[in-house]
């Protein structure tokens, strides 16, 4: 078993590990088992294409983190999340801000693996590799403020957009989807900026070989 | 081969007319909606981004030519949308009918364009995506109706900004809304179902022709 195998199921292992002891008495049971249906599809979907799909280690962990982010999320239905709590005493925010944190983190985190899933699968050159992630980004958060409307409509119709996430703002959705716009953004730019400078490095090493 | 050829080149010679054609109706039928809008910041407001789009495609027609069904089908969305625009959205006379008609509690003109934004756009879209920048197979198809749903979340984000600049009082009243707490969500759902419906056409009518190449 090579260190690749290692290091992919080590991190399985991490999610597993966090979503068991994070299953143990969440704050509300029925919103928790609704919020985790879509992270155990993706997980699976994972597993069952990782020979046709070879993702690096780097997506990964990104991947991980992010599920890591949303076990941890769902457990205290976002809107009671401790570290969230704390940032609204500290910093007088009005409400907890775990959830737009992590629709930060769904562009933040998941605009990379994007960008390799375009790159390898779909062949995908040039500009378009760093936009294409943006624009996915984007329209999944579309998707999921869509969703949202209609589960909280389904469930509770009386209580409207006061319904989970919103916590009572109107803008909520839009401000979600802007969250995640410039997660995946400022990703999209710091690949960018990494690559430059390799790119120049790579060019000084090949000019230095040459003058040798 | 064949296939490919075509596609690469855009609209054939003989089409030029026709798209000239497709330009002058869009000239005619905006000269006359400029006219007595109701409106006429709204109007304004509502115009710059159709002018644009018509100025870009104007400006990269040598560069990048759409064929001649995507010209005729974003033609269709900015008629829709200089009628709109016209109205302020919220007054256009076909919507009050279908409001009378179908038993609406309000004008739904603005989330039929939002479909028809969907619906139509789509496929230019899907053109940009396989000829400029070489996406090919099934990711087509994904990545169309994606960047449909992007711009829509884009457009509301945008609206939403706009709003608490310019009105932060009335909230979620101003624009578009029309008092309706989920009309952001039901708005990108319905471009989202437009070209949901429009892809999977073009992929039934395009199985032919990939089974013949």
């Amino acid at each position: 078993m090579g260190w690749n195998k290692l290091i992919s199921i080590g991190l399985l292992l991490w999610y597993l590990a966090v979503s068991v002891w994070m299953a143990q008495a969440p704050v509300d049971p029925q919103f928790w088992l609704l919020a985790s249906i879509l992270p155990a599809l993706f997980v699976v979907l994972l597993i069952v294409t990782h020979r046709y799909l070879p993702l690096s280690h780097t997506s990964h962990a990104l991947i991980t983190a992010f599920l890591t982010l949303h076990t941890i999320g769902v457990h205290y239905t976002y809107a009671e999340v401790p570290v969230g709590v704390w940032m609204d005493q500290v910093l007088h925010l009005g409400r907890n801000h775990f959830d737009r944190i992590v629709h930060f983190s769904f562009g933040f985190l998941l605009a990379y693996p994007m960008e390799e899933l375009f790159r390898l699968s779909a062949s995908i050159q040039g500009w378009v590799v760093y936009y294409l992630p943006v624009m996915t980004v984007l329209g999944l958060s579309g998707l999921w403020e869509i969703i949202e409307s209609w589960v909280a409509r389904a469930v509770h119709p009386e209580l409207g957009v006061t319904y989970l996430g919103s916590q009572g703002d109107i803008w909520d959705a839009q401000k979600d989807m802007a969250a995640a716009l410039y997660g995946s953004l400022l990703c999209m730019t710091l690949l960018l900026v990494v690559r430059a400078l390799r790119g120049a490095e790579s060019a000084l090493e090949s000019e230095a070989a040459l003058s040798e | 081969m064949g296939v490919m050829a075509r596609e690469q080149s855009g609209v054939r010679p003989n089409d030029r007319p026709i798209v000239t054609g497709l330009l002058i109706t869009y000239g005619l039928f905006w000269i006359g909606l400029a006219i007595a809008p109701v409106d006429r910041q709204d109007w304004f407001l509502e115009n710059l981004l159709a002018v644009a789009l018509v100025a870009v495609l104007v400006l990269t027609y040598r560069r990048f030519a759409f064929s001649l069904p995507a010209y005729s089908l974003i033609l269709a969305f900015l008629l829709l949308h200089a009628v709109g625009a016209h109205y302020t959205y919220s007054e256009v006379p076909f919507g009050f009918w279908l409001k009378d008609t179908l038993a609406l509690s309000r004008n739904p003109f603005d989330r039929l364009v939002h479909f028809a934004y969907g619906l139509l756009l789509v496929y230019p879209l899907r053109e940009v995506l396989m000829r400029l920048a070489g996406v090919r197979g099934r990711w087509v198809s994904y990545l169309a109706i994606s960047g449909i749903l992007a711009q829509s979340g884009f457009f509301e984000v945008i609206e939403a900004i706009v709003a608490m600049i310019v009105s932060p009082e009335l909230g979620s009243l101003y624009l578009g809304t029309q008092g309706d707490e989920w009309d952001a969500q039901k708005d990108m759902a319905a471009a989202f179902f437009g070209a949901l419906l429009t892809i999977t056409g073009t992929m039934f009518l395009r199985r032919d022709e990939r089974l013949s190449t």
